[in-house]
């Protein structure tokens, strides 16, 4: 959520490919600084705890809660969110793997799901169905019971 | 033929037709795309601009006096724009959902942790958080009620200003003692069942804000936009047109999103708005929602069931006591329910129950998916299987003997009228190869020291949509844009189930164009009329009977205009794939879109409300006995589960689930709701448990209220689809969002039974308990 903090402090870091500058307080999460700040609302507060998933992102490449990382800790990082996944304006296949496979039901964590996905295949391309549950333990879903979720993911791997 | 007699030939020859153009065939969600893009809008994501946080001050206390609230000096904070109490609400301090028991701000005492006290208004959430502290509050803690038990007693504390009994519903079939005499044996076991949270994953939020005229605009996220717009406008004490409620993307509803909390949360931003004139914002943390959010009823169940020596039930007796926590919300509803299905899914002659829904200093109980009947037959399987064994018979025959069949009454005498329950039944158990696992297993588990399986079945029966809870109506509005685009609008939502799709194929069906040429608007209170509840899984089942009436009645007049243009009667006209011919003949045709265009060059009007109500159901009070349901669905489980008998550690592996749909219009979204359901029923099963210390909520988190993971689900959820038609639903179509979530409490505890050897007749089945059952058959045995 917004803080009233006066106190500002200038971060830089690669969105989505793009290099961009904020100045937040220096306590602001990333993702308080992705929804509220640069209004990329793909990204989820499920409880700001870490324990739902549904803010996951990427951080150099390696899923991250964003409820959980500073913005000291993304100075000078590349983050990518569920928007950043669009290539020419057509979904990642990841993305269309989770609408093709019925993963999605009421869609409040599918970016976060998504995203802990990408992470899971751009380091292992071919996973076993224990590594992708493994890989997907962060990220809570209460609609679909995963087994779309898995399909998805499976569907996808090399 | 007239247009209208058409209407009602084509309705008929659609309702009974056994091939469908759309219905059945598989159509992704109408939303899928935008959601794995991250594009739907949810209220937080619809925020902008300068607006105020709104936040509730929470009692601290279960049970407290409140001997005086001063605000001055949280009022006094920089940023600070209004501390509201409930001597600052404009109109009634009511915000309960059904029965006006609740206050929005508690007023001279609190009866729960965690309920509301006054409201801080101020911009930046920390200026909030940080002036909540300062609102004082004088309390003068009162004992807590903390179990039903203790709060039935005469002598008890009372909760409100009543009763701490709300409802004491009974069923009288036949004659109990008459019963109990032809029973060779007889089984008495008390059952427990935990508080738990429907947990949807977005938590309570709404965003309001002051329009040009005055009125105050609410957007949230919710199952009933009606309710919610209803109880703002009174606890705002203005007018019908001064308010508006708009739902948003709603992130999971499991019945918490039908109750009190998001009534609430509308009502915080619109009084700040009220108040300050400025857009205000509320959201509830994980913590706020995970305590105040209404809960799954605790139970305690007794049964005493006899049966003939050869497995006949002969008589039920059962007693049911729901704690519903400090405020009713829908308790009374939920006990009825659950303990009109008590004796689970046979048929007994003779059954006497008293359910008894009780106030309590808890958090509040009330909607949640299933609505008592996970409860209910939890208790009734694992009773079921405890005559079984009694009896050293399998469990799929002491079923077989007693199930529901055609011609069969239920506990309440109302006659069954299909076999749906027999063909869940057959299907499961040949399906999971019942017999030879079961064998196979008790093989195992004889060499096995560490790791036993178990396979267990439970059976459901539910009864459609409200019945007894209300009044079963829908309105659906469609229209048919000049560029043949089809809008569907209602006051129903979607919140994850599919079942919005659910309506867009049956209007596609009846006007015989394509799924994707069919879109749905938001629900939006200024936009369409009262739609009832979006609950008791009604949407596809009363819903889609309004879809179709207005689907065919746009059908009739674009059949009037095309029987005139092709020369022909509007009988003799197929709607199929975007084309009205004679007879299916492509080449007497006209394209659906330029049939449009025609008939809205004529003034056709191409707009529609359709409405649907079903009979109303009737039964005594005194006895229970009568037809409290339209039609019922029914339903079978098979789990099979591991348990380490060295930690306690229950891993459920397979899941056979056979439900009778009805008619399945939309078969995504029936897999979606059954493998979703058995999953949230898992978690029910084996982790989930909201925890009261003296009334206080100690593990409001999801580190302390632990769903499943992915990790968690078995390896294999074997889904079958029954098509045994009902009576009112949309095409023969019965209820199916809640169902799956019912049998898995009772399925699985049944398979741990199996594998350990002895019965847990309390959830959820932690490690613990499990371990402490098998330590204590050990101890029994040696």
């Amino acid at each position: 959520m917004r803080r009233g903090s006066a106190v500002v402090k200038r971060f830089s870091f690669v969105l989505n490919g793009k290099p961009v500058e904020v100045e937040v307080p220096p306590a602001y999460t990333l993702l308080e600084t992705l929804r509220n700040v640069l209004h990329l609302t793909g990204t989820k507060d499920g409880c700001g705890d870490g324990d739902c998933g549904a803010c996951t992102v990427l951080l150099d490449g390696r899923a991250v809660h964003s409820c959980l990382t500073l913005m000291a800790q993304v100075e000078g990082r590349s983050v990518t969110t569920v928007e950043g996944l669009l290539r020419d304006s057509s979904p990642d296949e990841v993305q269309s793997a989770y609408a093709e496979s019925g993963a999605v039901q009421c869609g409040y964590c599918t970016p976060g799901l998504i995203m802990a996905t990408k992470a899971l295949l751009m380091s292992n391309p071919n996973p076993s169905v224990e590594e992708v549950k493994e890989a997907l333990r962060g990220n809570l879903c209460r609609c679909t019971g995963y087994a779309k979720i898995l399909e998805a993911v499976l569907r996808v791997r090399r | 033929m007239s247009s209208e007699e058409e209407i009602l030939k084509r309705f008929a020859a659609i309702e009974q037709a056994r091939e469908f153009y759309i219905i059945g065939k598989k159509v992704s969600r109408v939303d899928a795309l935008d959601a794995v893009l991250g594009r739907p809008m949810y209220t937080g994501d619809l925020v902008t601009g300068d607006f105020l946080f709104v936040k509730a001050v929470r009692s601290p206390y279960a049970h407290a006096l409140i001997k005086g609230i001063d605000i001055s000096r949280a009022l006094k904070q920089r940023g600070i724009e209004a501390v509201i109490t409930h001597r600052d609400i404009p109109g009634e301090n009511d915000a309960g959902s059904l029965i006006p028991d609740r206050p929005l701000l508690a007023v001279d005492k609190v009866r729960h942790y965690g309920e509301a006290v006054a409201l801080v208004v101020g911009s930046g959430i920390e200026t909030v958080e940080e002036a909540i502290r300062l609102v004082d509050v004088e309390y003068e803690p009162l004992p807590v009620v903390k179990d039903p038990f203790e709060a039935m007693k005469p002598d008890a504390p009372r909760i409100q200003n009543r009763d701490n009994i709300v409802t004491h519903f009974k069923i009288r079939k036949g004659n109990i003692e008459e019963g109990f005499s032809k029973a060779d044996i007889i089984v008495e076991n008390t059952y427990k069942t935990q508080f738990m949270d429907g947990l949807p994953l977005e938590t309570e939020v709404a965003y309001a804000f002051p329009e040009k005229d005055g009125r105050i605009t609410c957007i949230s996220s919710m199952q009933n936009p009606f309710d919610v717009y209803n109880k703002v406008v009174k606890i705002l004490g203005v007018g019908p047109e001064d308010v508006r409620v708009i739902q948003a993307a709603t992130g999971g509803g499991f019945g918490p999103k039908s109750d009190e909390t998001p009534i609430d949360i509308a009502a915080y931003a619109c009084l700040a708005v009220k108040k300050t004139g400025k857009p205000a914002f509320a959201v509830f943390t994980r913590e706020e929602a995970t305590t105040v959010q209404s809960k799954r009823h605790a139970f305690t169940i007794r049964h005493k069931t006899g049966a003939t020596r050869d497995g006949k039930l002969v008589a039920w007796k059962s007693e049911l006591v729901a704690d519903t926590g400090a405020y009713i919300s829908k308790g009374h509803l939920v006990i009825a329910r659950a303990t009109f299905h008590c004796t689970g899914p046979y048929e007994v002659p003779h059954v006497w129950a008293d359910g008894y829904c009780v106030l309590t200093n808890n958090t509040i109980a009330g909607s949640t998916r299933g609505f008592g009947a996970p409860q209910a037959h939890f208790a009734a399987e694992l009773q079921m299987d405890a005559l079984a064994k009694k009896l050293g018979i399998d469990p799929v025959e002491i079923r077989a003997r007693n199930i529901l069949r055609p011609g069969s009454l239920t506990a309440t005498s109302q006659r069954i009228d299909d076999a749906g329950l027999e063909i869940c039944f057959g299907k499961v158990v040949e399906t999971a190869r019942w017999h030879q696992k079961r064998r196979e297993y008790e093989e195992l588990n004889r060499t096995s020291s560490r790791i036993k399986k178990g396979i267990g079945i439970a059976l459901l029966y539910h009864g459609n949509t409200l019945g007894p809870e209300g009044e079963d109506f829908a309105t659906v509005h469609v229209r048919i844009e000049e560029d043949g685009s089809v809008v569907v609008q209602t006051g129903l939502t979607e919140y994850g189930t599919g079942a919005l799709t659910s309506l867009v194929i049956i209007v596609a069906e009846i006007l015989g164009i394509p799924a994707s040429w069919v879109r749905m608007e938001r629900p939006d209170t200024s936009a369409v009329t009262s739609s009832g509840p979006t609950v008791a899984s009604r949407t596809t089942v009363i819903g889609g009977r309004a879809a179709a009436d207005a689907a065919t009645q746009l059908r009739g007049r674009l059949a009037e205009v095309a029987a005139g243009l092709l020369g022909c009667s509007p009988d003799e006209l197929v709607f199929k794939d975007g084309v009205v011919s004679v007879g299916g003949d492509r080449r007497r045709g006209i394209g659906f879109r330029e049939l449009v265009s025609e008939a809205s060059r004529r003034g056709v009007e191409l707009r529609v409300r359709g409405y649907y109500i079903a009979p109303p159901t009737r039964w005594d009070p005194e006895t229970g006995q009568g037809a409290p349901y339209n039609q019922y669905t029914f339903g079978a489980l098979v789990s099979e589960v591991e348990v380490d008998t060295e930690t306690g550690l229950v891993v459920v592996k397979r899941m056979t689930a056979a439900y009778d749909a009805g008619r399945v219009i939309n078969p995504l979204g029936l897999l979606a709701v059954i493998e979703g359901g058995s999953i949230q029923g898992l978690g029910h099963a084996l982790t989930e448990e909201i925890i009261h210390e003296n009334g206080v909520v100690v593990n409001p988190s999801l580190h302390g209220y632990i769903i499943p993971t992915a990790s968690e689900a078995p390896e294999w959820i074997e889904p079958i689809a029954v098509e045994s038609p009902g009576r009112i639903g949309a095409f023969g179509a019965k209820a199916m969002g809640e169902i799956p979530v019912v049998l898995p409490m009772a399925s699985i505890a049944n398979a741990v039974a199996h594998a350990i050897g002895v019965f847990i007749r309390e959830t959820p089945l932690k490690p613990e308990r499990v371990l402490k059952a098998i330590r204590e058959a050990e101890r029994k045995e040696r």
